[in-house]
């Protein structure tokens, strides 16, 4: 297994919904003109509570401060799994860097957010953590890191280094969960399509919202959740929306897997990640 | 491809045809219009081509790659790879056979949608496709498509579904791929590699992989961020190049951890790199906006030699359009022929010309390649008007030992083909150069000689402040003559023009006499006039008439001589003097010049370019005061000087005067063999430490070399030697003993006799005839010879082994010890040897050592050991 620390410097950023007229001019910009910004990292989420951006630091200069705009102190480095070390093909799906990236690392005590697209799964990590990260994952991995995008790889550091290894199992966790009813597709987009689905896009991110509707009867979760990601990284485009939403694209452009499989969503706390209260 | 960009490709087999893909699929004609019309509705594509639209297929909207089925039949089947990353396979055109109906629009469906980046036909199984689609998390990005096992419809795989549903007309999906590769990666660009139908080269995201199909577990990979374009070198399997952004890397399979080379970055990405079809190792690339395809010529480097040395590459440009150019294709048969397609459509069809590459040999024959042609340059044989280059001159003159007669000096003229004055001039100068020094030696050593070899001038110089002899002027044709009244100075200047042998006579008798038998009657009736023997001219001008070469008018001329009168104001002076320009015989001009001259001046005869320098020098010294011959010299040498003409010589010596009139003469003709020679006469002067000298003198010797003339080399280099010691080279190679480590020459440089050819180069035996077999330092054995396996140092009596009989006689034809068949001769590499001789007969038939278990190529190691030396060769 290889991972592979990318060059991209991400900033996290949480925008209130109040202030997303503020911002409707930089956003369009980063999904649209990418070419203009150079922003490579682009990944805009909503969520019932607000909009998460996960931007590199060229699209962080487009973005200007204001009272709506959270800033999260760190930079985040990129991770990506990838598993074509000449041995055995292998699926680097969600759980498997559950297992074998999350959980190690949260036995170091290092937060970690993840961002699943399309394409991939990518795995941030506080700059300042890097070490711990490579010292904690080189037992498992090949790790190299993308340097004008050539990967380089980082030497591995075998002694343990005053980071002892962990020895005692996964400590449990609880956290509550709900289950919206609505259902997800998630999507791709050649990009030179994306301009004949411009409108519609913007329409759906900005000026579509309408307050969650409460469920009528007491069930496991709300009947359904605002929630719709767009994510621009390195020339890919990767979407998860409602499949209710999908409707209002044109059918032939978007692309999906062939079973048109659809996706429910799974809630962990429901909290805002690491801002706000 | 994307609606603005069209793409270009020709026809694999109908070379005639190619498509342009954008929207849509536009298929031509090419025609020639050499010797018609440009046709209704065609597009000019060059100056001797058009293009006809046949027909246009619009049924694969979104497309991203196309790739045209490599088979021969169908001809026009192209596979469509769509930005949802289905392929389609299409047609263009009227050919639907039957046979193939069901394969077009048959669709090929990934799991899930992403982009088609890339396709490629297997070009050994005809029916195996190659997509290489974008990322999924957990899909494979290459698939291995099989189009139709059988070509048989009514077999269907169980994987082939029918959907009716929603579309009128039925479509065949396919959904099951014969491989899949890849996985949780991107590929960007594909090509099968030509070395097995089952591998696979891919640009994946971050790195090129070669997946092995027979065992989809293993792959070989390289990290790199040129993973674009991957392309095979037709004509060099193991050769690939790929680019990312506007850098080619080239890389070599056997050797694929990193690029072999990468070429120049260009400012602006890279769009497209191909392989020439039809020309070795001829690369093209085209960047984005750009008019120009840039052409990467690697055709002399096909393996990269050692680790760091990157192989030469030439690199040019071809515009064959104003426009920017969109894409580009290869024609696959017609050498060096491309078309290429601009953004707006408009297509030119050009052929990149051939690099002409010039080789001229030293033997002056002239050949050029340009493409697969091969043109020899061939001098017409019978055109003899023109005068030969010197370089052919000089290769004849060194075939015909010119310049080394050191004893009959003036011989050399002859040996250069005595037909030119100025050498003939020369060498005479330099024989009696070398008569008077050693004439003068004997006569009183150590005083002149030198000054003999500084020329005319320089003896004229030295008479200076000297007494003035008493110098009448001519006055009248009384034999009593005043060449008694010569100093001897002027003498030895006369001695030297050849007048007047060496010794004290001072009569010209000798030289007329000579001079009538070559049949040069007006030269001396000149000389004889000079000498104030007027009756002795007329003789000799009577004399020519008569004889069969000569000419008859001659006695006309000797019927007007013998008018000669001392009256000033005569009418035969009169008519002497105008009617003489007329002449066309210098000589027979000059009589009458000097016949006709005011007392004291005899300008018409100084300045007479004509004339002989010898005989004007002479002349001069005759009849000029000090004063007036030391300024005729001067002027005459440096006119000489500048015009680099040899007879100068005469004037100047081997001085640096010397020197500076061979450079103009070299500087005008190129002879720097003529220039060694002359030079070397002049040892042990300074003039040899010249450096032009010395310059001359390698350059002559490289010219040598170049010829292939190794002995007329070492000829020379003896010559050279034996007139000038400090050239010798010093010993560069020396056999020392396995005992005692001394040379086994050692000894034989204390024996003055033993020839000094053969020790200098330090691989003689001992020269002491009873101990030649041992070191004449420890006395311990010398080693034996590898084939006769007799000590070193006997001298080869027959040949071993079963050579033939007549290299028996050969090699044992001489026996002296010096003889090279004795020397010895060893390999550098495995250090086996024997006699040079034996050694010699033994690989002229094998590569291998001689020494049975060693399996050294010893001869092949020898890069000139195959070389014949060209003088062997020659007619």
């Amino acid at each position: 297994m290889e991972l592979h620390i990318l060059e991209h410097r991400v900033r996290v950023l949480s925008l209130a919904r109040p202030g997303l007229w503020l911002y409707t001019h930089p956003l369009i910009k980063l999904l649209f003109l990418p070419r203009r910004s150079r922003c490579k990292f682009f990944s805009l989420t909503e969520t019932p509570e607000d909009y998460t951006l996960m931007v590199d630091e060229e699209g962080f200069k487009e973005l200007p401060p204001s009272e709506f705009l959270q800033v999260a102190e760190a930079t985040w480095l990129v991770l990506n799994v990838s598993s074509h070390s000449g041995a055995a093909v292998q699926a680097a799906g969600v759980t498997k860097i559950a297992r074998s990236v999350i959980a190690p690392l949260a036995e170091h005590h290092v937060s970690v957010l993840m961002l699943s697209t399309y394409q991939t799964d990518f795995i941030l990590v506080r700059e300042q953590d890097l070490s711990v990260v490579i010292h904690t994952l080189s037992q498992e991995f090949d790790i190299y890191r993308e340097v004008g995008g050539e990967p380089v790889p980082v030497a591995r550091d075998d002694s343990s280094n005053g980071f002892p290894r962990s020895q005692h199992g996964p400590s449990p966790t609880v956290h509550p969960i709900q289950s919206p009813q609505n259902r997800f597709c998630v999507l791709t987009l050649d990009p030179e399509t994306l301009p004949a689905i411009a409108t519609t896009l913007i329409d759906v991110l900005f000026y579509s919202y309408s307050a969650p509707k409460e469920a009528a009867s007491g069930g496991t979760g709300p009947s359904s959740i605002t929630f719709f990601a767009f994510s621009l990284i390195e020339g890919y485009i990767s979407i998860v929306m409602d499949a209710e939403t999908q409707k209002k694209f044109p059918s032939d452009l978007l692309l999906t897997s062939s079973s048109g499989e659809l996706w429910r969503m799974v809630r962990i706390g429901g909290q805002p990640l690491g801002f706000g209260a | 491809m994307s609606g603005t960009k069209p793409d270009i490709l020709w026809a694999p087999h109908q070379v005639d045809r190619f498509v342009v893909c954008d929207s849509e699929l536009s298929l031509y004609h090419v025609e020639s219009t050499v010797n018609s019309e440009l046709k209704a509705g065609s597009l000019r594509l060059s100056e001797d081509s058009a293009a006809t639209l046949l027909s246009i297929n619009s049924d694969t909207p979104y497309m991203k790659c196309v790739a045209w089925y490599l088979n021969y039949d169908p001809e026009c089947l192209l596979a469509v790879g769509q930005a949802n990353g289905r392929v389609v396979l299409t047609s263009l055109g009227q050919d639907h056979n039957s046979k193939f109906k069901d394969l077009i629009g048959k669709e090929f469906v990934p799991k899930h949608a992403r982009q088609c980046n890339t396709l490629a036909w297997n070009p050994l199984d005809s029916n195996w496709l190659a997509a290489g689609l974008d990322k999924h998390r957990a899909d494979f990005s290459v698939l291995i498509w099989d189009i139709c096992s059988k070509y048989t419809p009514d077999i269907v795989p169980m994987e082939k579904v029918r959907l009716s549903a929603g579309e009128n007309e039925t479509t065949l999906l396919v959904t099951k791929p014969l491989y899949e590769l890849g996985q949780n990666d991107a590929c960007l660009s594909l090509c099968w590699l030509p070395r097995d139908q089952k591998l696979l080269l891919a640009g994946m995201h971050r790195n090129l992989a070669i997946f092995d199909l027979r065992n989809t577990s293993q792959k070989m990979f390289v990290n790199t961020k040129a993973v674009q374009g991957v392309t095979v070198d037709p004509y060099f399997h193991d050769r690939v190049a790929s680019f990312y952004e506007g850098q080619v890397a080239i890389w070599d399979l056997r050797k694929f951890e990193k690029p072999v080379l990468t070429l120049t970055e260009q400012p602006k990405p890279l769009t497209k790199v191909a392989w020439c079809p039809t020309r070795t190792g001829l690369l093209a690339t085209l960047t984005r906006d750009s008019n120009i395809i840039r052409l990467y010529d690697m055709q002399h480097t096909p393996t990269p030699i050692g680790d760091e040395t990157e192989p030469t590459i030439i690199e040019r440009s071809v515009q064959p359009c104003d426009n920017y150019i969109a894409s580009f294709a290869w024609h696959p048969t017609s050498q060096n022929r491309m078309i290429v397609v601009t953004p707006n459509r408009t297509m030119s069809d050009f052929t990149v010309f051939e690099r002409i590459s010039l080789a001229w040999s030293p033997i002056t024959s002239l050949m050029w390649a340009c493409g697969r042609h091969l043109y020899e340059c061939a001098e017409e044989e019978n055109d003899n008007s023109l005068e030969k280059d010197i370089a052919t001159k000089m290769r004849l003159r060194a075939l015909s030992r010119y310049g080394l007669d050191t004893e009959q000096v003036w011989r050399n003229h002859i040996l250069a083909g005595n037909e030119d004055p100025q050498l003939k001039s020369l060498w005479y100068t330099l024989h009696f150069m070398k008569q008077y020094t050693e004439d003068m030696d004997q006569k009183s050593p150590g005083n002149k000689g030198s000054l003999v070899y500084a020329g005319i001038k320089s003896i004229v110089k030295s008479s200076l402040g000297m007494v003035e002899s008493s110098r009448h002027n001519w006055s009248g044709l009384d034999k009593q003559s005043d060449t008694q009244n010569l100093n001897e100075e002027r003498i030895l200047a006369l001695q030297l023009c050849g007048w007047i042998k060496k010794g004290t006579d001072v009569d010209v008798g000798p030289f007329l006499n000579s001079l009538v038998q070559e049949g040069e009657w007006e030269r001396a009736a000149a000389v004889a006039l000079f000498n104030l023997d007027i009756r002795r001219a007329i003789q000799i001008l009577n004399e020519g008439a008569s004889s069969e070469k000569g000419d008859l008018n001659l006695n006309v001329v000797a019927m007007a001589l013998s008018g000669y009168t001392d009256e000033k104001n005569s009418l035969w002076r009169e008519m002497c003097s105008t009617l003489r320009l007329q002449l066309n015989n210098p000589y027979l001009c000059v009589m009458f010049a000097f016949l006709t001259s005011e007392t004291g001046s005899y300008d018409g005869v100084l300045y007479e370019n004509k004339v002989a320098v010898r005989d004007r020098v002479a002349f001069a010294c005759k009849f000029l005061s000090d004063s007036q011959l030391n300024r005729y010299i001067e002027k005459l040498t440096n006119e000489m000087k500048e015009a680099g003409n040899l007879e100068g010589i005469l004037l100047t010596g081997l001085t640096k005067d010397g020197v500076d009139l061979m450079e103009s003469y070299v500087d005008r003709t190129g002879d720097v063999q003529t220039a060694s020679y002359c030079m070397l006469q002049g040892s042990p002067l300074d003039v040899l430490k010249d450096e032009r000298v010395q310059y001359w003198i390698e350059n002559y010797r490289n010219l040598l070399d170049a010829w292939r003339f190794w002995h007329k080399r070492a000829e020379f280099d003896i010559h050279r030697s034996k007139l000038d010691p400090s050239s010798k080279p010093l010993a560069q190679v020396f056999v020392s003993c396995n005992f005692c480590g001394k040379s086994i020459s050692y000894s034989c440089s204390t024996v003055p006799h033993q020839g000094r050819g053969f020790s200098q180069y330090g691989v003689s035996g001992s020269p002491t005839k009873s101990k030649v077999t041992s070191c004449p330092g420890c006395r311990k054995p010398l080693p034996r010879c590898a084939l006769c396996l007799i000590n070193m140092g006997t001298p080869v009596s027959s040949c071993p082994g079963g050579s033939k009989s007549d290299e028996k006689v050969d090699l044992s034809k001489d026996k002296k010890l010096a003889q090279f068949n004795n020397w010895f001769t060893w390999c550098h590499n495995c250090r086996h040897g024997g006699h040079a001789g034996h050694m010699l007969s033994w690989f002229r038939d094998h590569a291998e050592c001689p020494v049975s278990a060693c399996t050294c190529k010893c001869m092949q190691l020898d890069t000139t050991g195959n070389l014949v030396p060209a003088e062997t060769v020659q007619p």
